[in-house]
Formats: structure tokens, C-alpha cells, sequence
């Protein structure tokens, strides 16, 4: 696995890239120390919701791995370097674990720095509150990476697909049909907070931690079983 | 190594196709130890038919084995083949030597390094080995391409135009590199639409024009049947019917006819007399000739003689 993780990083670390979601990390963190100084500043209800709940969970995290994860794959099959790495004997999971693996690794840190300051800053320097955000931020990462690296091996438009998805499922639908919240990454990330720090979170919609744990490993885990898959029977160009 | 005349490679009733478009169409072949070559016109489907044979594409029908086996999702095979494509990418921020490095452990190559050293010899880029592929030249990247491929000693080499992009000298090289390869025991595949190329290089031929196997076998067949194929000549002159009337006494000549717009095409099994008579014909008959150009020198005009035979 070791080979196909240090490659993809290696694809992954592109200076303009990490640039990009350095800005993009930067902006919670940003707005919160912004709001706070603000004689208008927002009740927690509101930041809760809006700072943490759309704009960290629905919109910062899951652009930043999808910029990331969908390069993991998508990249190969375009310059078409994908066939130096399915030519080879190893089994098609330890293609697709490591550029999982890979993706995570680039996307948690500018992720997690970003959840922590955020809530540090917003909470007034509660742990458990700054923990719980950034625990789930990091449930997070790893969910839209699985769905998106996957992606980037299905579309040829996975940049474009992830938009849509990030802005009507997860924006529009999951906010408006209670329904489709069992559906939805941000929601499970929300549950999650919830649940490590009942103290917050609560009036936001969310699920309880069970099935937001259980939808979790259904989700990393189905999303890397089909890109396996996928890897095993598409035409590798 | 296998046994030279056991099939290492059997395509079976293979086809593909891409919606209404029919790449390969029920093409069969054994392909045996030493080198074969894969000829045919850009477009003819040998990229395709290569890339079914090395499992990256799916047949549409028909199946494929090596050494037995199905190719198409058996990654364990991949320890006995070795695969070039046709695309000239490379990762660009890697070293030449840490390329053919990574591909040998992924290949699960266990003396690694010697391996290396050994692969990166056979293609003469030991010089360059520890400079970043960007720096590379196209003939360059495609040798170091080769080394990756050649890292884990595969009993079968398949590569897809592997002489793209190399120099004279290099070609000289390659061609020494595969003989010595094939005469190892080795089953060598490779695709080319330059006839001398594989003429130089492969014992067998397949032809493959419009996604069917046009003909098979040794050079030396293809090229005689080649032979027999009348060539068409166009002949600009000042008087076309009366030198037509003319050329058809000549026994190099097989037909005639004026075009509309008054150019003469002679049809000839015998190209070198009829360049040698014609000139004579025309200052006996006081005709003067303005051009004389062969119509169908292209390889697509050779290859599609072939499949109307």
C-alpha cells in the first residue's frame, strides 16, 4: 500500500491547491473571530447553525475534499497514469485504501485546524465543545472523501457532480426533507457533535448518535467497497 | 519460460464495440513465444484489441487468456506480463530511478534495487536516472517507460507504439533490446502502423485493418501478397486518351482510364518497367508528360488491398 500513498500524495500536494484550502480553511475561522468582536454579535443558536452547521459542515469541508478527493483518481484517468498502477499484481483495495488514505490525510489537517479555531474562538475556549466539532469535522473528512474519491473514478465531471450534490443535497434537500437527513454526510456530522457535547447542537435538526455512528461505517465503508468495484471492472484508459 | 509452441496468448472470438461503433469484430489468433507484431493503420482498433488482450478493457464478446487464464481482473497475472501504453505520461515530479523503483515494488520485485539497476541499464539511462522525468525528453521518458516495464522480468512484454518518439540511434537499440528479450524464451507483443518497423522486428504478423484480422503469419507471405496488389499511377500529358490507347499495349499496364478532369490512371501489378517504359511510349507517340505520381502509397490503401482479398 505504502507506494500507491506516497504517490498520491505526492499528486495531491500541488502548491495551488493547498493554497486554495488554505484560504477556504481560513474563513470560519475568520468570520467567527469577526462575529465575536462585532457589537452585533449572533447568539450561539445562530452561530451553531449558520458558522458551524452550513458553513463548515455543508460548505468549507466538503469543497475542500472534494478539490482533494476528486483529483485522487480523477487526475490518473485523465493523464491516464491510472493503467502504471491496475498493470501491477496487487489487489484493487490496495489501490483504492491508500488514495482513500492519501486524500484524508492532505484534507484532515486543514479540516480539523479549521473546526478547532473555529469553536475555540466561537465557544470561548470550551473543550468539550472544541472537541466534539472537531471530532465530527474529522468524521467528516473522512465521509466526503470515501463518497468523492469515488466519484472522481465514475465522472469525468466529478468536480462539477460534487457541486451539484453539495449544493442540492446537502444544502437544499437534507435542509428542507427530514427524510433525506439519513442521507446526508452533514447531518451525520452534526448528530455526531451532538452527541459527544449534548450541551450544543441541540436546536439544530439533527440525528441521535446511534444511527449517526451507524451511518457513518455504512457510508465510509460502502463508498470504498464501490470504488473497489469500480476499480475491478471499468475499461482503464 | 512456455514452451515454444504452446500458445502464451489466445484471443478467441473476440469483439468490441462502443455504442454503434465496431472497434474489434471476432478476431482470433494464438500469439506464441518470440515477437509478434501487431500492424495496422491509425484507427485500425490495435490499441483497442491490445488493451483487451492486457485486460484493461472489457471485451464486448469473446474472451482472452493468457498462460490459460482469464486477463480481465487477475491482477496476479500482471507478475508475468509487462505492459506498455501508447501514452507518454509521466508522473513529471518523479525521478527517472524512483519511478522504476516504486513500479518494481508494486510489481513485488524482491531483490528491488538490483532489479533497478538492471532495468535502467537494459534501456542506457543510467546517466539520467536521478533527474525528474520533466526534464526528460519524449524518446527518454518512453525508455525509462520501458525500464518500469521491464523491472519485474515479465515472461511477456505487450507494448503499444513503443518506438514513438525515439531517434534513430535509440530505435537501433530498441530493436537489439527486443531480439535479445525474444530470444530469451520471452513472448513479445508489439502494435505499430510502420510497416518496416515490424518487418524489422517481428517473426509473426497479425493485420488488423478496420477491427479485423486481415491476415496472419510470417512477414514474407504478407509481403508477397503485398506484391500482388496493382498499384494505380496518375499521368498528367498533353494528350491523355491517345496515350492511354497507347500504354494499354504495354504488358506492365493492367487498365486505363481518363478521368474527368483529364488526368490518365494506369493501373499496374508492375510499377519499376512501367517507369521505365512509359517515359519511351510517350516520346514515341510525341506526347509530352507533365507529372507522374503514384495515387495509393498510403499504408490505409495497402491494408484495405489486403482485406478485399
Amino acid at each position: 500500500m505504502g507506494p500507491v500513498y506516497r504517490l498520491t500524495l505526492s499528486q495531491l500536494a500541488g502548491r495551488w491547491r493547498l493554497s486554495i484550502m488554505t484560504v477556504l480553511a481560513a474563513l470560519p475561522v475568520i468570520l467567527a473571530v469577526v462575529l465575536l468582536h462585532s457589537e452585533t454579535a449572533p447568539p450561539v443558536l445562530e452561530f451553531e447553525q449558520s458558522i458551524l452547521g452550513h458553513m463548515l459542515a455543508g460548505s468549507i469541508a466538503p469543497l475542500i475534499v472534494l478539490a482533494i478527493a476528486a483529483a485522487a483518481f480523477g487526475n490518473e484517468v485523465d493523464d491516464r497514469t491510472l493503467a502504471n498502477l491496475t498493470l501491477t499484481p496487487i489487489p484493487r483495495w490496495k489501490i483504492a485504501l491508500p488514495k482513500l488514505l492519501a486524500t484524508i490525510t492532505i484534507a484532515v489537517p486543514f479540516i480539523a485546524v479549521s473546526a478547532f479555531f473555529t469553536s475555540y474562538v466561537a465557544f470561548v475556549g470550551d473543550i468539550r465543545t472544541t472537541l466534539a466539532v472537531t471530532v465530527s469535522a474529522i468524521v467528516g473528512v473522512v465521509l466526503y472523501s470515501s463518497a468523492f474519491v469515488w466519484l472522481g473514478l465514475v465522472s469525468t465531471h466529478a468536480i462539477g457532480v460534487g457541486l451539484l450534490y453539495i449544493v442540492l443535497w446537502e444544502g437544499f434537500f437534507a435542509e428542507f426533507v427530514g427524510g433525506i437527513r439519513l442521507l446526508s454526510i452533514r447531518h451525520y456530522a452534526i448528530g455526531l457533535m451532538h452527541g459527544i457535547d449534548p450541551r450544543r447542537f441541540d436546536d439544530l435538526p439533527h440525528l441521535t448518535l446511534t444511527p449517526a455512528i451507524v451511518m457513518t461505517v455504512l457510508v465510509a465503508g460502502g463508498f470504498l467497497f464501490m470504488s473497489i468495484r469500480r476499480l475491478r471492472r471499468m475499461d482503464v484508459p | 519460460m512456455t514452451p515454444l509452441n504452446e500458445a502464451v496468448i489466445r484471443v478467441d472470438g473476440v469483439s468490441r464495440w462502443f455504442g454503434n461503433v465496431v472497434a474489434v469484430s471476432e478476431v482470433s489468433f494464438d500469439i506464441m513465444p518470440g515477437i509478434t507484431g501487431l500492424l495496422g493503420p491509425n484507427g485500425a482498433g490495435k490499441t483497442t484489441l491490445l488493451r483487451m488482450m492486457t485486460g484493461l478493457a472489457a471485451t464486448s464478446r469473446g474472451s482472452v487468456t493468457v498462460f490459460g487464464e482469464p486477463v480481465r481482473d487477475n491482477p496476479s497475472l500482471y507478475r508475468r506480463i509487462g505492459v506498455m501504453s501508447e501514452h507518454e505520461t509521466v508522473y513529471e515530479f518523479m525521478k527517472g530511478r524512483d519511478f522504476v523503483r516504486m513500479m518494481g515494488r508494486l510489481k513485488g520485485v524482491s531483490d528491488l534495487e538490483s532489479a533497478v539497476d538492471r532495468a535502467i541499464a537494459l534501456v542506457d539511462l543510467a546517466d539520467a536516472q536521478d533527474r525528474p522525468m520533466e526534464t526528460y525528453s519524449r524518446g527518454m521518458r518512453q525508455r525509462m517507460r520501458l525500464a518500469a516495464t521491464l523491472v519485474h522480468d515479465p515472461e511477456i512484454l505487450i507494448l503499444d507504439e513503443p518506438l514513438n518518439g525515439a531517434d534513430p540511434r535509440q530505435r537501433v537499440h530498441f530493436k537489439r533490446l527486443l531480439q535479445e528479450l525474444a530470444s530469451g524464451g520471452r513472448t513479445i507483443v508489439l502494435s505499430s502502423h510502420i510497416l518496416e518497423e515490424v518487418e524489422q522486428l517481428a517473426d509473426t504478423v497479425l493485420l488488423i485493418v478496420n477491427g479485423k484480422l486481415a491476415a496472419a503469419g510470417g512477414f514474407r507471405a504478407i509481403r508477397a501478397a503485398l506484391n500482388k496488389r496493382p498499384y494505380h499511377v496518375r499521368v498528367l500529358c498533353d494528350s491523355p486518351r491517345r496515350l492511354a490507347a497507347a500504354v494499354l499495349g504495354l504488358e506492365s499496364v493492367d487498365a486505363v482510364h481518363v478521368d474527368p478532369d483529364g488526368a490518365l490512371v494506369v493501373l499496374s501489378r508492375n510499377v519499376l518497367d512501367l517507369q521505365i517504359e512509359l517515359p519511351k511510349l510517350a516520346q514515341l507517340s510525341e506526347i509530352r508528360l507533365r507529372r507522374i505520381e503514384p495515387l495509393d502509397d498510403s499504408l490505409e490503401s495497402v491494408f484495405g488491398y489486403l482485406v478485399e482479398q
